[in-house]
């Protein structure tokens, strides 16, 4: 804190250095001045503070009038459990009516205080606990984070990029944005945590830039988050949500709090879930347990004095935990699996699925996921892909990125290119591409152009080839829908001969037949129905093994222009289709 | 984006088909959906200059 009125102080236009203000860890992410450094060689740099930290617990604590910050605050849930904030920051901005304050149940407890939430501890060197809003205790975590990157620097750090939740509420980010302001942090902008996540993984120079169905499944600690966003050349549009307040990385480590309670209880007659003090220190060797099933097959759960004065220590290997975890597991997929639902999208439509938040490390969840997507959709997680970015710290780098290409911009700028004026805008319904020829001549084969959920205005374009003797060719324009083809292997008939005779099952088999729990697994397919004709061009003469490259521009207004024409040849044939009439009277044409 | 590649050819013209300047419209686009688009990242940086700047693709090239 003091450590800032020593440092130099520079202008908020030239700065770029960013939190991730997660609830539980908070990152600070320091990137290059030059937006183009970190797009071409994904420079971004995690800052560690005093004590090496780079995912830094979101938790303050008190003793004698000190304060504690991070690993060190989260040290004294033990000891002082009463003078040490964990949860805070989805209490920002919120009635003490609309609050869930069961995570804070060993750490000191929200209290309603006046229109908002607050915290009494004694947080000076008096005996008398003072009332501290959830304001000021988030106030108090930023002038940390901003000292340490500062300290890191060498430079006073006065403005960020912060990500929050897509369902942070306008006066959850308005209550965030002054808690910052009141620690010297203006806020350039707030990102919503999916869409950080996936600029993170586009910006990396390998990156190619590709119309994509992505799924972020971001599993924190206290609550999981699910978002469906389709990315169209670059620019993303979240089709639906999800969030799960009792399915995340705390339920995993109750699973191993349980387990290890149990041993206990069969040893010593105690259970040490009863006593808070035994309880705490439980839960925090649990979580480290559970850090290092990530990466071993086997963990040691080992707690001095864990109760009634008893040492304890045990071993788990993974096999169990991930039995044990069973259902926690299946309740990620299955969050996972009505997000997509609720986008009207097919498990057959996702490209990408992003793993991020800290649980996301858990090698079992990615593996389920794995059997659950088809082998084409490619899951980034640390487990499944050797190059992936760290899930704890990846939406603290999209908010890095994102800092960096408006560290230009004034805050007027960025006001007026986040505005609804700017940002609502008409998507496609139905996906637009031309026909081709099919081996059977005679039917054509929808070849996509533009991706439905596309927003305009955009341009595509696409280079066909002409018949292999050239002539004349013919461009058709169309709409199609994505439709799931499903098809059932013929079952295999019933042979009554020897090969089946040892076959214990075949009685029930008959009773389930109609559960079709017993047949072959049905194929589903992603097929394209066409739709709407919207244009024909002529294309005249084309060489023998020429080319023609279709070319479609639509406007804001939905009109568009088409331009077809030989590649290497002169001019080509241009048309254009009138924007859509309005519906009258909201009954559509 | 770049320019993407199909690989199956395109029909050849019927010798029917005529119309002036060599292209027929048909319809028009269906009916939008209205969505919010994400204030981030590059590609929207650009959407959001040519939408300030009043510029078309090609514009915003030069
Ligand atoms: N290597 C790991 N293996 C398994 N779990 C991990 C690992 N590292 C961190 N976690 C878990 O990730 C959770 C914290 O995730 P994260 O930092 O994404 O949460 P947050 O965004 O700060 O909070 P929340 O999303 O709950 O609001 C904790 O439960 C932690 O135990
Ligand atoms: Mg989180």
């Amino acid at each position: 804190m003091e450590s800032q009125e020593e440092v130099e102080d520079i202008q908020p236009e030239t700065l770029n250095r960013i939190y991730y203000l997660g609830k539980l860890e908070s990152n600070v992410i320091h990137t290059p001045r030059d937006a183009k450094e970190i797009l071409q060689e994904g420079k971004a740099e995690v800052i560690a503070n005093e004590e090496g930290d780079r995912n830094i617990p979101s938790i303050l604590a008190y003793v004698e009038g000190e304060e504690y910050h991070g690993t060190q605050a989260k040290n004294q849930l033990v000891r002082n459990s009463k003078n040490t904030v964990a949860y805070f920051r989805d209490y920002l901005g919120k009635d003490f009516s609309a609050i869930d304050p069961t995570p804070c149940q060993a750490s000191a407890h929200p209290q309603k205080h006046d229109s908002t939430v607050a915290f009494s501890i004694q947080d000076t060197e008096s005996e008398s606990p003072n009332t501290v809003t959830v304001s000021e205790i988030a106030t108090r975590h930023i002038r940390r984070l901003a000292a340490s990157a500062s300290d890191y620097l060498g430079r006073r750090v006065n403005a960020a990029v912060i990500t929050v939740p897509t369902n942070f509420s306008d006066e959850q980010k308005e209550a965030l944005s002054k808690a910052a302001k009141d620690a010297g942090i203006e806020v350039l902008q707030m990102v919503s945590e999916p869409t950080a996540a996936i600029l993170a993984y586009d910006a990396r120079p390998e990156a190619e830039l590709k119309d994509k169905i992505i799924v972020v499944a971001d599993l924190g600690g206290t609550r999981s988050d699910v978002a469906v966003i389709a990315s169209r050349g670059g620019i993303y549009s979240i089709l639906s949500t999800k969030h799960d307040y009792e399915t995340a990385g705390a339920q995993l480590d109750q699973v191993l709090i349980d387990h290890f309670s149990k041993e206990f209880i069969k040893k010593h007659k105690t259970d040490p879930r009863q006593n808070p003090r035994s309880l705490a220190k439980l839960k925090l060797e649990a979580e480290a347990t559970k850090k290092a099933l990530s990466l071993g097959g086997n963990a040691v759960l080992s707690v001095e004095s864990l109760a009634d004065g008893v040492d304890f220590a045990s071993t788990i290997n993974r096999t169990r935990y991930e039995l044990l975890a069973g259902k926690v597991f299946s309740s990620f997929v299955n969050l996972i699996k009505e997000t997509i639902q609720s986008a009207d999208l097919d498990i057959l439509d996702v490209d990408e699925v992003i793993l991020s938040g800290g649980t996301s490390h858990t090698p079992r969840i990615s593996s389920s996921l794995q059997s659950l997507f088809p082998p084409e959709t490619r899951i980034l997680s640390p487990s499944t892909l050797p190059t992936a970015v760290d899930p704890a710290s990846l939406s603290a780098r999209g908010a890095a990125i994102q800092a960096s290409l408006i560290s230009e911009y004034d805050s007027e700028d960025i006001e007026q290119s986040t505005h609804p004026a700017v940002t609502v805008t008409p998507h496609l319904a139905n996906a637009i591409g031309i026909m081709t020829v099919s081996e059977d001549v005679k039917r054509g084969v929808f070849t996509q152009l533009v991706t439905k959920d596309t927003a305009v205005p955009c341009r595509r374009a696409i280079v066909m080839n002409a018949p292999k003797g050239g002539g004349d060719v013919i461009v058709k324009l169309c709409e199609a829908e994505r439709e799931i083809e499903v098809t059932k292997p013929e079952p295999k008939p019933k042979t009554n001969g020897a090969a089946k005779k040892d076959d214990d099952d075949d009685d029930d088999s008959d009773l389930d037949d109609d559960d079709s729990d017993d047949e072959p697994e049905e194929i589903r397919k992603k097929i394209w129905k066409v739709g709407k004709p919207l244009a024909e061009i002529a294309v005249r003469e084309v060489k023998k093994g020429g080319k023609v490259e279709v070319t479609v521009n639509i406007a804001a207004d939905m009109g568009v222009q088409i331009t077809a024409r030989e590649v290497g040849g002169k001019g080509g044939v241009r048309g254009a289709l009138e924007k859509p009439k309005p519906a009258e009277n909201g009954t559509a044409s | 984006m770049a320019a993407a590649q199909a690989s199956l050819p395109l029909p050849v013209l019927p010798s029917e088909w005529q119309a002036d300047g060599n292209f027929k419209a048909t319809a028009s686009l269906s009916t939008p959906v209205q969505r919010n688009i994400e204030a981030v990242g590059p590609h929207f940086l650009a959407h959001a200059r040519r939408l300030r700047h009043r510029r078309t693709f090609s514009e915003d090239e030069k």
